[in-house]
This record gives C-alpha cells, structure tokens and sequence, in this order.
C-alpha cells in the first residue's frame, strides 16, 4: 500500500502520518517505506520523576506486572493485589502438583513429573511481539524455538471421503502434491499461450522458470511426478541397501481434494503463526517469575478486589485477603488489569457509560489438557520433531508435539485446544472424560497414543476462577461502541491488559496496552 | 490459523448433524443440555454470577422464543453460536427443556422456528434483560 504515493513526497506522507498516529504509526510508516527502523517505537514508555505517588495495580499477568515494574521504575509508590496465591495470570504452567477446581468442577491436581509441563494459556511468542523479547532478554528469561508448523507431522481429516480421509497422512505429502498439481496444470496453460495476455516481455518465461521450482516440475512437458523431499519410501543411506534410498509416489489429485487435506495448506503463515516462534524454556510463568526477581516486594497474593471506589482526589480498593480479612488501600491512581469478563462481577465507581463498556465485550470459551507419555513415540517411530497434528474434529482443533526435551524419555502433548462451542460442550465433560476423548482421538493417528499416556492436566479458562474466559473477543460492533471508552481512564482507574489491544489472547497485547495507559497516567501525574 | 482450520471443520460437522437429523429418533433435551450448555450455565441452570446467565425462573427463557432460537443459532455475548454444532431438532429440543425446568414453565418450541431464526435478522428486542457474558 505504500508503493504508490502518488505526488506525496516520502517526508510529507510521513510527517502526516505522524501527526495522525504520533511516533508509532511514524516508525510504522518509515519501516514500510525501506528505512528499516521499526524497532524504534517499541520499547516501554520513557518515564521519571513519580515523586512516590501512590498507584495500586491490580492483578499480576504480563499487563500487570509490567505496569508495576515501569511505574516503580519512574518512581512511583506501587502496591500490587493478586488475587491468586502465585503470579502470572494466564502467563502460567502447570507442572507437578499445579492445583485447579473450575467453577463446579472437580479439584485437579496435576501428576507430571518433575521437568514435565504443559502452558494451559499463552504458549508461543511470534517474533513481532516486541515487548515480550524485551522483558525475555532484560530479565535474562531464556527462549527456545517451538516448531509451529511440522511437514513431518501429520493430518488426520476424518471429515472428506475418498481413500485418503480418516487415515493419518503427511503434511509434506499433501503439500507437495498439491502445490506440484497445481504448478503444473498453469505451467499448461502458460505453455499453450492461454495467459500471454498476463505478461510483459520476457515474463513468460521467467514465470515458468517459478512454475518448476515451485512444483517441482520435470522434463520438457512440464510435469509433476513426485519430489525428493516428500517423505522417501526409503531414506537414502550407505552402501547399496539402502543406497539411493526409494522416492514416495505422489498421491491422485481428485483423492487430496476430495480427502479436504489441502485445507491446512496457506502460500506462508498468518503473521502471528509463523513456522518457529519462540517459548520460554521451562514454561510459560518463567517471564512472570523474571518480573518478580527484578522487583521490589510490592505483590500482595491471595487479596482479591471487592470494590473500587473513588472520590476526586483518590481511588480506594476494597479487598478480602487469605485470611478473610476485610482490608482497603487508597492511591493516587489505580492501574486494574483484572479481565472484563471478571472486572464486571466487581462494584465499581465508575459512569454507567464505562460500565456498560466493561461488560459490552465477550470473552473466548477455550481449554487444553497436556498428556504426559511415558515415551517420545513421535520422535521414535514417526520422526516427528514439534508442531502441530492437523485433526478436523472441533472438539479437538489441534494436538501439538512438544518443542522441548528432544529425544528425552517421556513428553507432554497437547491433547486438544477447542474454541467456542466445541469447548462449551467438552468443558462440560468430567476430566477422566475429557481424557479419555482426547485419547480417543490421537491414538487415530499415533497407534501408540493411548498407551503411552500417563498423568494429565486439562482446564477450561471459562470455567476458571479470576478468569472466566480466555481473552477478550471483540467484534467490530463492540470495538466501535465501548472499546474507545475503556481505553480512557475513568476518573483515577486506567485499565489495561490484552482486552485493550488489538493483539488479544496475546501477551504482548497486555504488556503494550501496560505500557499505553501508564504513560497516559504519567503524564497526567507530571501535570498535576 | 488453528481457528480458520476449526472453522471449515465445524462446517462439515454441522452439514452432517443437519442431514442426519432427518432420520434421527428424538432429541433428548437434558442429555442435549448436559452435553453443550451446564459447563457455563451450570447443570442446574443456575449459572455464574457476572459470567453465564442464570436460565432457572428466567423471564428471557420463558419469553419469545424466536428470541431463543436466534440466541442458539447466532451466538450472544460470550455466548458461542451453535448453529454448526446443533441440528434444529436438537436445539429445539434444549429450548423446549429448559422452558419447562428448574421454575420454568413455558411453552415447548419447534424445528421449525429455530430453522426459521437461522436466516434471520437480529431480533430487536434481544437486550431486554439479558446480562453480556
């Protein structure tokens, strides 16, 4: 879109843009047009001289944290209320004895072993995500990569017909073929002439030099018969057994279409699932607990809000601590990253156009369980390394293989990741049902599946306590009605979190939305 | 991408719900409540205070219900749509269960008027008394 400025000089088109969206759309703009400094806008806000003004954060996920690390840092006097008796939010891992009773459910405790766990919230970090890179790397939180995308790995569509539905197939395979089918039958029609009228001189052929590579296309008609590296028959190897090794025939286009296989295949990525991105190694808390580390002790868990209330000069919370005990706090100002789908269970003194925003948006219905097995049988017997079993049952949606621990002993899969009306009806399951369906399901494509299962830990953030829902899921409606109310402060209570950004069920969106309001509240503070 | 993938495959399971509900034998609506709803509105219908509405001696579940079927087949608030994921047998079946349950007591509803809300506008009258979850 940039590409064509017509008459507008680069300096005008970026002055306007600054002035429409300030340094960020600036840095946005200037990146876009080949001056590669996008990095510049992000990064927390520059803030000094809190002068101990008293601010109260509450809540202790990414947004919150973040919030309480810049605003001590810029010398304010910050106290954080947890609700929970850890930190971290959905920024969470449930390892060896992690405990969860979901609203009318079943206490769980989780039975991994020591190393094993499983992220039941946010799990892997897209290389745009700026401000969480950030915190990884002032807080020294290592990273490791998470294979998001494995052509290795398999799909198992159960839902087509012909001979390849309901039988577990390589990804690899389908995208050769399918790619290789389609490369060839335009490669016809560009040879045939049926698209000159597409082409400038000299295009032609340059057009059919992409066709070939891209398809893997042979000989002098052009055709499609199979690629080296679509998952050999026989792997080369030494002497003459294996020798050469055998190339794997390609399968009939009609049974790849009819099988709706090439469903999962995209020319790249959407920008926040590129093929590797990162995790944090050990679990998703460790950012969390490298917050903590960096920190004065200013976090009170286990004191959960009852009330906000204000008057014109101050901002009091009202809360029960873990002993039952009725206490309050009064600031300067209040930063609140408690969830919306929570926040409106709360009373708070605020103009009924605010509240009505707060409870004008929906939060997402979605869970996991983590299996751990007892052997590694995808790196074993399949030569899988990490990503994603592609499966079409929505109850399922995604079984992932763990990018970490490679060819240890034992591993934590992701057994199922459903969204939406998928996860009402599987959240209503009990927990030894939801495990055995999600045994049910991989052992259609690992034989070894269910066998291998040991401990499990499954959770529906819906149906969790401080929670009640995944993320935020605004719809344009609801974006164009409240979420402009709730990005200004209200009286003395700014809110912040992922629900008050554009990157929601992200961390990044509650550490930049952080980093938004406590520099509009800086401002304000340096004002008065 | 997960979510675009789940979504052409739910329209699958919704074609093949639909096509089966013709020769299917009658819908039990508590097994149907059980199954798709009592994990948020709880299996007495009591709900969570703030999240999921309550639907015992609700006046919006003993009310129009066009209003319902709508709701079932659009999605309300945090409500998912489960017009992919019921037949109309099924959701007239779950309507007609907890409009005659827990202090309930309103009429049954038909295949035909949920079949009827699938194409149809939003009603205007959906906000009256409804809390957003």
């Amino acid at each position: 879109m940039f590409t064509d400025i017509d008459g507008l000089s680069r300096r005008a088109f970026l002055e306007r843009l600054s002035a429409a969206g300030g340094t960020a759309l600036l840095m946005t703009g200037m990146s876009a047009l080949g001056f590669g400094i996008a990095s510049a806008a992000v990064a927390p806000p520059v803030m000094s001289g809190g002068k101990g003004k008293k601010v109260i954060v509450l809540g202790t996920g990414v947004a919150g944290l973040t919030s309480a690390y810049e605003l001590t840092n810029a010398g304010y006097d910050v106290t954080v209320l947890e609700a929970r008796d850890r930190v971290g939010g959905r920024s969470w891992t449930a390892k060896k004895g992690t405990k969860l009773t979901e609203l009318g459910g079943e206490a769980e405790v989780c039975d991994f072993e020591e190393g094993q766990y499983i992220n039941p919230g946010p799990w892997r970090i897209p290389y745009f995500h700026r401000g969480y890179l950030h915190y990884a790397k002032k807080f020294g939180v290592p990273l490791e990569l998470l294979n998001n995308d494995n052509d290795r790995s398999y799909i198992n569509y159960e839902k087509g017909t012909g001979p390849l539905a309901g039988k577990p197939i390589r990804k690899v395979e389908v995208a050769a073929d399918m790619r290789g089918y389609a490369a060839e039958m335009l490669a016809k029609q560009v040879k045939q002439g049926a698209l000159d009228a597409q082409f400038t001189a000299g295009d032609k052929e340059l057009f059919l030099d992409y066709l070939k590579s891209e398809g893997y296309l042979e000989g002098a008609d052009l055709k499609y018969l199979g690629a080296e590296g679509r998952s050999p028959l026989v792997n080369p190897g030494a002497g003459l057994d294996p020798g050469p090794g055998v190339e794997s025939k390609p399968y009939a286009m009609t049974d790849i279409l009819h099988s709706n296989t090439w469903k999962v295949l995209r020319s790249i990525s959407n920008l926040d699932q590129q093929r590797t991105m990162f995790q944090p190694v050990g679990g998703m808390h460790e950012l969390p607990k490298g917050f903590v580390r960096n920190m004065k002790p200013i976090i009170k868990l286990q004191h959960v809000v009852e009330k906000i209330s204000q008057t014109p000069g101050s901002i009091t919370v009202a809360y029960t601590d873990e002993k039952g005990a009725k206490g309050s706090i009064t600031a300067d100002f209040c930063v609140c990253t408690i969830p919306l789908s929570v926040l409106r269970t709360i009373e708070i003194d605020a103009s009924p156009k605010f509240k009505e925003a707060i409870g004008g948006v929906s939060y997402a219905l979605v869970g996991k369980i983590g299996i751990q097995m007892k052997s590694r049988f995808w790196e074993d017997n399949h030569q899988i390394y990490g990503g994603h079993i592609y499966v079409d049952d929505p109850l399922i949606s995604t079984i992932s293989l763990p990018s970490t621990g490679w060819l240890g002993q034992k591993g934590v899969v992701l057994g199922f990741y459903p969204h939406g009306a998928a996860a009402a009806r599987l959240s209503g399951m009990s927990l030894a049902d939801r495990k055995a369906y999600a045994l049910a399901a991989g052992k259609k494509v690992f034989p070894e599946y269910a066998d291998s299962a040991e401990g499990s830990f499954s959770m529906f953030w819906h149906r969790t306590p401080f929670n009640m829902g995944g993320w935020a899921e605004w719809t344009e409606e609801s974006r164009a009605k409240y979420y402009p109310t709730l990005l200004e402060p209200e009286g003395r209570l700014y809110l912040a979190g992922e629900h008050l950004s554009y990157l929601t069920g992200w961390q990044e969106g509650g550490i930049e939305s952080a980093w938004q309001q406590i520099a509009k509240l800086h401002t304000r503070a340096m004002a008065a | 991408m997960s979510f675009k993938l789940f979504v052409s495959a739910a329209a699958l399971v919704g074609a093949a719900a639909v096509a089966g509900a013709v020769i299917a034998a009658p819908v039990d609506g508590a097994a149907t409540f059980a199954e798709n709803c009592a994990a948020c509105h709880q299996p007495q219908g009591q709900g969570v205070t703030g999240a999921f509405p309550k639907l015992a001696a609700s006046v919006v579940v003993q009310g129009d219900p066009a209003n319902l079927g709508w709701i079932l087949t659009h999605g309300r608030g945090g409500m998912p749509n489960f017009s992919e994921d019921m037949s109309d047998d099924q959701i007239a079946a779950v309507l007609t269960y907890i409009r005659s349950s827990w202090g309930n007591a309103a009429g049954p509803v038909d295949a035909a008027l949920v079949k009827a809300q699938r194409g149809a506008p939003k009603p205007v009258d959906t906000g009256a008394g409804l809390p957003f979850h």
